[in-house]
């Protein structure tokens, strides 16, 4: 008897996105119009100063991600990369499945398989590398 | 029939027997013939007869109108019976649930919140003017134009994109309490729990009609419905579920303090300049 025909690691057959996939679809492609269209140097951004950097000098685990998505949004994927690693990955994250969800709805028949053990590792991993970067630069 | 994917657990409608993918995690199945009165259940698992689905997400036999209440009041009153009958292939039905019920009492909220708070507002306004002579930082100076922006065509303009900000927020909020379910080993069950859990959370934001203290009443309602939902949806324990909910508000408090600190320093600076 053989056994049953497994998907591939990271990618699974599927059918049209689901309702939650479009949603979260739009909700990327609303974070990265917003980084895109926002002045950094105007309000309302231009209030958000960590308050933990302001008064220890520590900065926080999500220190960086305004000016990450701003810089991505533009290009500037470097600058991005030096104001916050996590915070120009999530933007990446964001593109990557506003096109992936595109491809979907016009038929392509596959969508991103990650288990959520590797996931959970991978997030934690990125969130202690980034702070950790964050504190060392 | 009802069927039970092996792969994410989840339990789903489906129309017919034989080979299909499941609605919820993608990954194909078989769904067996159904003989008796059970319904299929793929490799011999039985879905919790639990989640028959809450009364919104059988609104076509109770009526839009009962079920929209029922659901309300079961959210705000017998959460865990509410949560645990959720079916996790409802996500349409628990987003237009979760839509209708922001948008409709936050743009309400707004509505009567300029009926009755108005002459507040520009009393402080008056106040701060007068404090300050015409030395107006710049900052505060914005600070009053956002104030005097809610101009009754500014309100109308603001309700009728509620249900956008709403839609926005909604999934904003079940994305990163999922990703910190995700960090802490808490998502058992997939995107689709936490949305569910997330969606019905959203029950209290009724209050947000009531002007002054309904929205931070229903904000701390929504954050222990949040909580007791995940526990239900996800079947985790209570410490996992409290973590999970309360870890991003503890991170992004940051915001909130910051917010509270940037409108300290410009009233503190417009003050001192008298």
């Amino acid at each position: 008897m053989s056994a049953p025909k497994k998907n591939n690691y990271f990618f699974s057959r599927a059918g049209p996105p689901s309702v939650h996939a479009l949603g979260l679809g739009a909700v990327a492609a609303a974070l990265l119009a917003g980084a895109a269209v926002l002045p950094l140097e105007a309000p309302p951004l231009s209030f958000f100063i960590c308050p933990l950097r302001a008064a220890t000098g520590i900065p926080c685990l999500s220190c960086g991600c305004t000016h990450a998505f701003h810089f991505a949004v533009r290009g500037q994927l470097l600058a991005a990369v030096d104001a916050s690693p996590l915070g120009t990955l999530l933007a990446m994250l964001c593109a990557a499945h506003v096109v992936w969800t595109l491809l979907r709805l016009l038929g392509l028949p596959w969508a991103p398989l990650i288990p959520p053990r590797t996931a959970r590792w991978a997030a934690a991993f990125a969130v202690a590398a980034n702070w950790l970067f964050l504190v060392a630069r | 029939m009802l069927a039970r994917c092996p792969s994410c657990r989840n339990t789903f409608s489906t129309e017919r027997a034989g080979r299909q993918n499941c609605p919820v995690c993608g990954k194909p199945l078989v769904v067996p013939e159904q003989t008796g009165a059970p319904p299929a259940a793929p490799q011999g698992e039985a879905p919790d007869a639990d989640e028959s689905g809450t009364p919104w997400e059988r609104r076509e036999e109770l009526g839009l109108v009962a079920a929209w209440a029922q659901t309300v009041q079961q959210a705000l009153f017998e959460p865990g019976r509410l949560f645990r009958s959720a079916r996790l292939d409802r996500g349409a039905a628990q987003l237009g649930f979760a839509l209708l019920t922001s948008s409709i009492f936050w743009a309400l909220g707004q509505l009567l919140e300029r009926l009755l708070l108005a002459g507040q507002r520009e009393q402080m306004r008056r106040l701060i003017e007068s404090m300050s002579g015409a030395q107006l930082p710049p900052v505060a100076r914005r600070l009053l134009e956002t104030q005097t922006l809610s101009s009754p065509g500014a309100v109308l303009a603001f309700t009728l994109l509620t249900p956008v900000i709403s839609f926005l927020l909604i999934y904003l909020n079940a994305a990163v309490t999922h990703g910190f379910a995700l960090l802490l080993g808490q998502a058992k069950r997939g995107f689709a729990a936490t949305f569910a859990a997330c969606a019905y959370a959203c029950a209290p934001l009724v209050l947000l009609a009531v002007p002054g203290c309904g929205s931070f009443i229903a904000a701390v309602w929504l954050i222990v419905l949040t909580g007791i939902g995940l526990k239900e949806t996800h079947r985790i324990s209570a410490g996992g579920a409290v973590a999970s909910v309360l870890a991003p508000y503890l991170l992004f408090c940051c915001l909130g303090i910051v917010a509270s600190f940037g409108l300290a320093m410009t009233l503190r600076q417009a003050l001192g300049q008298h």
